[in-house]
């Protein structure tokens, strides 16, 4: 029998309102919720390797992505912010979350650095998704996934 | 009082400035660091009382960071603000001398809690 090893989604849902209500309580809570992404969405992506494998995704529209930028650098919410700092800002998002999500699993393992991109991040074929949170922030989606390698999976 | 806070992302550097600030610790000087490799020579030549620093960071890691600095014969006292704060990191992180592991995200109580445990800050 092979162990299916992945994180609760209230798990993941838990480890992502702690984030935001620390880092980017501004008075309005995020809420459970799906919603489709556009196709200029900005991904960020960290990767767990060890005793637990897996990809982690956050993905959220680029106004959204300015809003947690200037609020995690505690700037005026109509300040234009550079590609740098939007990048950090998503990157140290989905490391946080990464890192909080690997400590509720099986160790030893590392976490990568982040990466983040604009537009779609299509996985490979090996990879298989456990896990889906969305969530809704100010009117805008924010969509966390976990994709684990298929073996460890259990899929085919 | 000197703090160094070390962290490869530019914004998380801001959250723990600011973090200190709200947590009544923010009468430091407060120097900046990107990586651990920079911040092994701004300790050896500032001697900062205190350094704040992340774990997972390119150039060297804030575990080599903390072991390069004890092997350097230096004392100061060292804390990790990280995203991983696993019974398993606060091991590896104690065994190596440091005085204690903040995990993000973090609140200003739990910096205040930490810093005056230290007696430092």
């Amino acid at each position: 029998m092979i162990t299916v090893d992945q994180p609760a989604v209230q798990d993941v849902y838990s480890v992502v309102e702690e984030v935001w209500n620390t880092f980017l309580g501004d008075g309005v809570p995020i809420l459970p919720g799906a919603r489709d992404l556009p196709d200029d969405a900005w991904y960020s992506a960290i990767t767990v390797t060890g005793e637990w494998e897996a990809l982690i995704l956050i993905a959220m529209p680029l106004a959204l992505a300015g809003r947690i930028t200037t609020t995690m650098l505690g700037l005026p919410e109509d300040d234009e912010c550079s590609t740098e700092d939007l990048t950090d800002a998503l990157g140290e998002l989905v490391n946080i979350v990464g890192g909080n999500i690997k400590s509720l699993m099986p160790g030893p393992s590392t976490l990568s650095l982040p990466l983040v991109a604009q537009g779609a991040v299509t996985t490979t074929s090996d990879l298989v998704e456990v896990c889906e949170v969305g969530v809704v922030w100010h009117d805008e989606p924010v969509l966390i996934t976990i994709s684990v390698p298929k073996l460890a999976g259990g899929a085919s | 009082m000197k703090i160094l806070v070390v962290d490869d992302s530019r914004v998380m550097r801001q959250i723990v400035i600011r973090t200190l600030r709200q947590s009544g610790h923010g009468g430091n000087d407060i120097l900046e660091a990107e990586n651990g490799r920079q911040a092994l020579e701004m300790v050896l030549a500032e001697h900062p009382d205190l350094v704040l620093s992340d774990w997972n960071m390119p150039e060297m890691t804030g575990i080599d960071l903390l072991d390069s600095l004890r092997q350097a014969g230096s004392t100061v006292t060292f804390g990790f603000v990280t995203s991983e704060g696993s019974e398993a990191m606060r091991s590896r992180a104690s065994a190596s001398g440091a005085a204690f592991l903040i995990a993000k995200p973090f609140t200003p109580e739990a910096f205040d809690a930490a810093l005056s445990a230290t007696k430092v800050g």
